[in-house]
């Protein structure tokens, strides 16, 4: 428990510190976990009617929540063991105390369950709670329930600590943990891209649940019976008294299993521990592909602005040498694919009056929605911008050079990608829809003052609420300025959306039917245009000069 | 070449540095000592522009820190504390950068950081990323990034800390020479033999206030004047007169 202690003072000082903050986040969380609860509750009624199938139905979903329930927490354990054990600062510390290799693992080995399952856990819940609602489950199911996830959160991170060891002590652990990166990052974008193919949005009709249904009863009907999750199951599904099971021996599987697993972790934990520390040390040095980068790069921006380049290349070379950045980039290409997918099957095709008006909600909202997108990219690469300086924020200060080159600089780094990113959205998407030229133009205008505004915002909160002492771009996009910062975005990209979408609906009609717009829409739509141009500009230069302020009050 | 003009931090009521008013010349080595949160850093981070002073300002090299500060800080070299560098970049790299900053062509960048890697004896790891350098290391290529545009100042706070031996006899060294070729020095140390040995003048700082100012000879003088100096003939070692001065403006 002594070994814990740090990082629960740590997180008991940080609530103290900011009590809002905390609250802020619970209740965006609460209504997160809210809505997955109604999701789960809406399946399973719906299984639970389809009659003598809803049982075999509900048992293979889940078997099959169960079984990604323990992979999620296989990945997300072992890449937390990696850093809990191998490379956090304060190990060498430990290893400097009294303190034997078997308190050391047990120390860890909380820590890192912690670490790496709260969030699954405390996520994965309403699915359960959604079963004994649906299934009106006496106690003793939510006894067990708890009971199964206690034991089941254990064996992944027993593995997750087997599986880092051995990794280490054939990898240099850095390398590793770089390959773990990019790796999971593949895994989610690639899980997103099935979980889409699912095609869920249908399973807001019964006749898409069914579809689903038909996936489920494809699913392997019972489960390895050496699997801890069939064994999980089984509990489960006694306790919800779908199907009569012997829980008590499958709970006592999981329980001995479980103590199994960790006394395996702890015995090799113990007799290995220094070794693979040791190795864990390795350093690593600039390979040859990371020096011709960094050559490519400074070639690649030669005829920029010497002060500019130098920038650039300095912030693009960190940036393409960090590998939970590529993690991130290999989720967000996932995650555009799927966009631009996604309007390919819009149903706008029949000819009915009702898709002609689906196609002109679908023109206005894409302007919305595609910014959405950018700005859920900004949250992640342009706000964490000033924190991602970390320390070394010291060598840019003391430089001859003034805070506005520094801010340029950044704003030009996240505003030219952005800006070529939000536009090659709307116009693949505007295709789908058939939107005329003229008007996709007009979009691709108004995304010029929007995106720089969302760039400047992003940097002005990201220099409002730095994280200088987190190395972990992901990590920083989650503090509580960056929901400041999507929320604010989303009010901004509304209130444009809002200024734009009459003289936008009126231009598509007029270009639909080809009558000329009369000289009052004329002047209604070149006076809503310029609103939404004046807020951005009024936004761009408050948000300009307010990251300018925070960027000179950044603690050094 | 470094003049305090009325340099103040205050914290609410609390005043970190109070009001510091005094000059340092060209090419002299400046010690600047005092306890562990006399001022010492803040002072110094005021220098190089990285904090807002409450009133007063500082010039370097007649330039103010605060009306001119890219002007100011192109004269100074600055090592901090402890020596945040990116992770990500190699030595090389990082020294090329740096000196790109301060309006070195690539091809000058490039030569001046080789030859600084070899005087700090780092050549063999100018191409691996800072992220695997020990704390030494990283120590002596922080002060090479400081030197690599040849300043006019040199502006070092706690630069003995994390060096081994070898290498805090080649900055003793350096410094002597930087010195001799002109270059201001202002040293901020806890080292009182370093001090001792390389100063030409010392500023006690205290509470924020400056409480000694002068040459070593100078400090010895003053702190033998006080009763509780006793040295039997001998001249007193810096760490007596510095304990001496303190104890003596504590009472």
């Amino acid at each position: 428990m002594t070994l814990v202690t740090p990082r629960l003072w740590a997180t008991r000082n940080a609530l103290h510190r900011h009590p809002g903050r905390a609250g802020a986040l619970l209740a965006l969380a609460a209504a997160f976990w809210g809505a997955c609860l109604a999701t789960v509750v809406r399946i399973l009624r719906y299984f639970h009617d389809v009659g003598e199938f809803g049982p075999l139905l509900t048992q293979r979903l889940l078997l099959l929540v169960l079984v990604s329930f323990f992979v999620v927490l296989l990945i997300s354990n072992t890449v937390t063991a990696l850093t809990t054990f191998y490379l956090a600062d304060d190990v060498s510390l430990l290893l400097g105390l009294p303190v034997s290799h078997r308190r050391l693992h047990r120390g860890r080995f909380v820590e890192t369950l912690v670490a790496a399952s709260w969030m699954a856990v405390v996520f994965g819940l309403p699915v359960f709670l959604g079963y004994g609602l649906v299934y009106q489950a006496g106690a003793s199911y939510y006894a067990a329930t708890l009971a199964v996830l206690a034991l089941l959160v254990v064996m992944p991170t027993a593995l997750g600590v087997l599986v880092s060891t051995g990794l280490v002590l054939v990898f240099p652990a850095h390398r590793t943990r770089d390959a773990m990166f990019v790796g999971v990052g593949l895994l989610v974008a690639v899980t997103v891209g099935v979980v889409r193919m699912l095609q869920p949005e249908q399973l807001g009709d019964d006749s898409g649940l069914v579809g689903f249904a038909g996936f489920l009863a494809s699913f392997e009907a019972t489960g390895s019976p050496y699997l801890p999750t069939t064994w999980a199951a089984d509990v489960l599904l006694a306790g919800l008294g779908v199907r009569a099971g012997d829980a008590l021996f499958h709970l006592g599987m999981l329980a001995s299993t479980a103590a199994m697993l960790y006394c395996v972790s702890a015995t090799v934990v113990e007799r290995l521990y220094l070794r693979a520390w040791t190795r864990a040390q390795t350093g690593r040095v600039a390979r040859g592909g990371e020096r011709s980068l960094a050559t490519w790069l400074e070639g690649l921006a030669r005829p920029l602005p010497r002060l500019r380049r130098l920038l650039l290349v300095k912030d693009l070379t960190v940036f393409l040498r960090d590998p939970s950045q590529w993690s991130q980039l290999l989720l967000l290409a996932a995650l555009i694919a799927l966009y631009v997918y996604n309007f390919s099957v819009l149903p706008l095709d029949d000819g009915t009056p009702l898709s002609l008006a689906m196609r002109e909600l679908a023109v206005v909202l894409n302007l919305g929605l595609a910014t959405f997108v950018t700005t859920a990219i900004a949250v992640r690469f342009v706000y964490p911008m000033v924190s991602l300086e970390g320390r070394a924020w010291v060598v840019l200060r003391t430089a001859p050079i003034s805070l506005e080159q520094i801010w340029w600089s950044k704003f030009w780094i996240g505003y030219v990608p952005l800006l070529g990113f939000a536009a090659l959205l709307i116009a693949a998407t505007n295709g789908y829809l058939g939107v005329p030229a003229g008007l996709t133009a007009s979009f691709l205008v108004t995304l010029v003052p929007l995106v720089a505004a969302l760039v400047s915002l992003g940097l002005s909160f990201g220099a409002a609420h730095p994280r200088l002492d987190v190395p972990n771009a992901a990590q920083i996009a989650t503090g509580f300025g960056a929901i400041v910062y999507m929320v604010t975005s989303l009010l901004l990209i509304a209130v444009v959306i809002t200024l734009e979408a009459w003289p936008t609906w009126r231009l598509l009609r007029a270009a639909r039917t080809g009558h000329a717009l009369a000289a009052p829409e004329v002047a209604g739509v070149v006076a809503l245009y310029g609103a939404a141009l004046t807020v951005l500009v009024v936004v761009f230069v408050a948000a300009r000069r307010s990251g300018l302020h925070a960027l000179a009050r950044l603690p050094l | 070449m470094i003049r305090f003009e009325g340099l103040q931090k205050t914290y609410g009521d609390v005043a970190a540095v109070g009001g510091l008013d005094f000059a340092v010349e060209a090419g002299c080595v400046f010690g600047f000592l005092g306890r562990n949160g006399a001022g010492k850093t803040t002072t110094i981070r005021m220098m190089m522009g990285l904090l807002e002073p409450s009133a007063g300002t500082v010039r370097l090299g007649g330039h103010d820190i605060r009306t001119a500060p890219e002007a100011a800080k192109s004269l100074a070299g600055y090592l901090p504390d402890r020596p945040y560098l990116y992770e990500k970049l190699t030595g090389l790299e990082l020294l090329r950068f740096v000196g790109g900053l301060h309006g070195l062509g690539r091809a000058e960048a490039a030569a001046r950081g080789a030859a600084l890697l070899a005087a700090f004896r780092l050549e063999s790891r100018g191409g691996a990323l800072i992220e695997t350098y020990s704390h030494g290391m990283k120590q002596r290529l922080a002060l090479a990034a400081a030197l690599i545009h040849r300043p006019r100042i040199l502006i070092l706070d706690e630069p003995m800390v994390g060096l081994d031996p070898e290498g805090a006899v080649e900055l003793r060294t350096l410094l002597r020479r930087l010195a001799a070729d002109g270059v201001t020095i202002f040293l901020s140390t806890h080292s009182l033999p370093v001090a001792e040995e390389l100063c030409h003048r010392i500023g006690i700082i205290d509470r924020g206030r400056l409480v000694a100012l002068g040459t070593l000879a100078e400090l010895r003088a003053r702190a033998a004047s006080g009763e509780r100096v006793t040295v039997d003939g001998q001249h007193p070692s810096l760490e007596r007169v510095f304990l001496d001065i303190l104890e003596a403006d504590a009472a």
